[in-house]
């Protein structure tokens, strides 16, 4: 179909969707000119052959994108869907059983000639798998493994594993509960943008009580939706373990919404990352004076994003020894740049294959 | 050797006597709650967090329960005794990069009690006369297991022929299964609902059982990928030893406790014995839930003397009319709460596969 820059116009206009707007942010069509170009070197890279050194090359979309979603990450979903168009590629999509109604949401407005290049079904044949020229699983391990066990050696696969991401906060405390809490509460920590713990310098208990006050804050103007009987109970579980470990430890404590199941801020000295319950539920420990993964634990091969208030490139490029692909400035954790690299990969460089002349 | 104290005594003969009336059950708990307030500095501290102490309550279901999770914390052992005096500590399941959780205990005088009584007072079958045959682990292979521990319970105290089919390296032994299948006694099969799959998928012809023969599953299919639905587990059980539903009986228990549920055949309620009861309490509202209203369990088990008698589990149980007509110590459950499962940012997509 339609050419690269016939297609930037039609995305850009599903871009402007209230539905799909509220998940990637504001991107217009000079936004997704300028990506193209800095992934593929040109905007016209799967048009025309250009230049490559002493040859010619010209982009080659695969023809087929196979796109296997998890249940709970409508975003991660509509990023992969905004690659895959732009790319100009057939696109299926193999949603979960108990659907995604946010996914299907911003599918249905999507512009014609782009929405014939989306199928969608939450149950795969063998044709969906043979079909496909690239794979991309969004899921646990153990799912991603099963996934990538089936794809085929001429099949090119990018695994968006299980991730959670953490905050670090130096100083300027009570600006970083703010943006914290923004990090923490945005879709109710079910991306792998998400933080789960917050490390903060200094008087940590201290932060996590500013935390508490900006948790409460940030939900009376973004209530949550309501959450079902699981995770009431996940949340229900985390609040009666940790009253029983304060209790017994001065060092533990908790703050907690009154009357709901809104928030609830930990604070624990042990540096261990520990996955949070979900539902704005977060973790606030004392920064140690060196973190690396043995001090963070099992859970740091899973680091997807550190969000570092105040933020420096210097102190950034200093965490660069954790696992984590991404260290951005706090309160912009779940809004990562059109650029970014998700989990290390050029998005739409990764799918393609290159033809050269000369 | 740890020497009963007088409530040990007391919750002993509750045990052994005839079944505990609502005004026994409410006064021998408060008696525990008491004790237990005042031996577990641990416990002690999460009630006066909760600002709940024994002389301001009356009833049973005012005692503050404890989550499984904090059975976790070993630095904060929830034990009525020195936990350097233990006997034996029970480990619950669980990956290698898990923290377990510990239940010690000083003796295994009331667990033992438990699991026999428990057996009587509820009218299982008989366990004379027949030969019962163990999908588990054996105590000695596996010491930390309260479910090994419960088996050679059984075995040693109800069974005349029991036999052991799990090996050392952890694998069933078929051979000793059919062949102790073949006698003229009836067979009474006991495991988890895991070993049961297993040996489905290791027979091919359906074993010919005498008439009486029954089974008892248990445990589900923690630490594996597997996963049957309840009623397709049961018509294999039909498929592959000819027990008709009625004839298998589920166990539901767990590591933190020290007594146990049964139901028999599909859609029954569990039922306990008359020294515990349970509640379902809605986790939104932290309220019980109303008849027929899913909520998480939490269970008064007087048994679990040594440590803390009322624990919140994580799992979604019902209470219908039906159940609640039975009294206060039955419940349908839902299933283990799929919350309580570590996950990271996704949702497990283990489905994603199945066609």
């Amino acid at each position: 179909m339609t050419s690269t820059a016939e297609r930037i116009q039609l995305l850009a206009e599903a871009c402007a969707l209230s539905c799909v707007e509220k998940w990637i942010g504001k991107i217009t069509a000079r936004d997704l000119k300028t990506w193209l170009a800095a992934e593929l070197g040109s905007a016209t890279a799967l048009d025309d052959f250009r230049p490559h050194g002493p040859i010619q090359s010209k982009a080659m979309a695969p023809k087929d994108i196979l796109h296997i979603l998890s249940g709970n990450t409508p975003h991660a979903a509509i990023q992969s869907l905004i690659r895959g168009l732009l790319l100009g590629s057939h696109n299926t999509f193999k949603i979960p059983s108990s659907g995604l109604p946010e996914f299907i949401e911003c599918t249905e407005g999507i512009p014609a000639p782009l929405n014939q290049l989306i199928e969608i079904h939450d149950t795969l044949t063998e044709e969906h798998w043979s079909r496909a020229n690239a794979i991309i699983a969004i899921g646990s391990d153990a799912s991603i493994n099963a996934i990538h066990q089936k794809a085929l050696a001429h099949q090119i696969f990018i695994p968006h594993g299980h991730k959670l991401s953490i905050g670090i906060v130096y100083n300027d405390f009570k600006n970083a509960a703010r943006l914290a809490a923004r990090d923490i509460s945005l879709y109710n920590q079910r991306g792998c943008l998400s933080l789960h713990a917050i490390y903060a310098a200094g008087d940590s208990r201290s932060f996590a009580g500013l935390l508490a006050q900006e948790m409460e804050h940030f939900c009376q103007q973004n209530p949550p939706e309501p959450i079902n009987l699981s995770e009431a109970g996940a949340v229900r579980n985390l609040r009666e373990t940790i009253r029983f470990c304060a209790a017994n430890d001065p060092s533990t404590q908790l703050w907690e919404s009154q009357d709901s199941l809104n928030w609830s801020v930990v604070h624990e000295n042990s540096a261990t990352l520990k996955l949070s319950c979900l539902n704005r539920c977060v973790y606030v420990k004392p920064l140690p004076p060196i973190l690396n993964t043995q001090i963070l634990g099992p859970e740091a091969q899973h680091l997807s994003t550190i969000a570092t208030h105040p933020f420096s490139c210097t102190e950034a490029a200093a965490l660069t020894n954790l696992t984590a692909l991404r260290i951005c400035p706090l309160g912009t954790s779940q809004q990562p740049s059109l650029f970014w690299h998700h989990d290390g990969f050029a998005p739409l460089a990764s799918l393609v294959k290159w033809t050269d002349l000369g | 050797m740890h020497e009963p104290t007088f409530i040990e005594r007391d919750v002993l003969a509750a045990l052994k006597g005839q079944p505990l009336r609502e005004n026994q059950f409410n006064s021998l708990a408060l008696d525990v709650f008491r004790y237990q307030f005042n031996r577990n500095p641990a416990y002690q501290n999460f009630c006066k967090a909760s600002e709940i102490q024994p002389d301001k309550i009356s009833q049973w279901q005012d005692i503050p329960a404890v989550p499984t999770d904090t059975f976790k914390h070993s630095e904060y052992p929830l034990a009525t005794f020195p936990v350097e005096n233990t006997l034996k500590t029970f480990l619950t399941s669980g990956t290698t990069s898990e923290l377990k959780g510990h239940h010690h205990f000083p003796s295994t005088r009331l667990y033992d009690q438990s699991i026999i009584s428990v057996w009587r007072e509820l009218d299982l079958p008989q366990l004379q006369n027949q030969h019962t045959i163990f999908l588990t682990p054996s105590p000695e292979q596996a010491p930390e297991s309260s479910l090994s521990h419960m088996m050679g319970v059984l075995a040693n105290s109800l069974t005349e022929k029991p036999t052991w089919a799990v090996n050392d390296s952890g694998q069933l032994e078929i051979d000793t299964i059919t062949r102790a299948a073949s006698f003229d006694l009836p067979v009474a099969f006991i495991g988890t609902a895991l070993a049961f799959l297993h040996l489905f998928e290791s027979i091919e012809t359906p074993l010919s059982l005498p008439p009486g023969s029954w089974a008892m599953e248990t445990g589900g299919y923690k630490g594996t990928k597997r996963h049957l639905k309840k009623q397709d587990l049961y018509q294999l059980f039909h498929e592959k030893l000819k027990l008709a539903p009625d004839s298998v009986i589920n166990e539901y228990s767990m590591t933190e406790l020290s007594s146990q549920f049964y139901s028999r055949g599909l859609n029954q309620a569990h039922s306990g014995p008359s020294w515990t009861r349970v509640r379902v309490i809605d986790p939104i509202t932290n309220q019980e839930s109303q008849a027929g209203q899913a909520g998480h369990l939490v269970i008064y088990d007087l048994a679990n003397l040594h440590s803390a008698m009322a624990i919140r589990t994580q799992d979604i149980a019902t209470r219908s009319e039906a159940d609640l007509a039975q009294g206060n110590n039955s419940f349908t459950l839902l299933g283990r709460d799929p919350s309580a499962l570590p996950r990271g940012c996704s949702r497990a997509t283990d489905h994603n596969l199945q066609p």
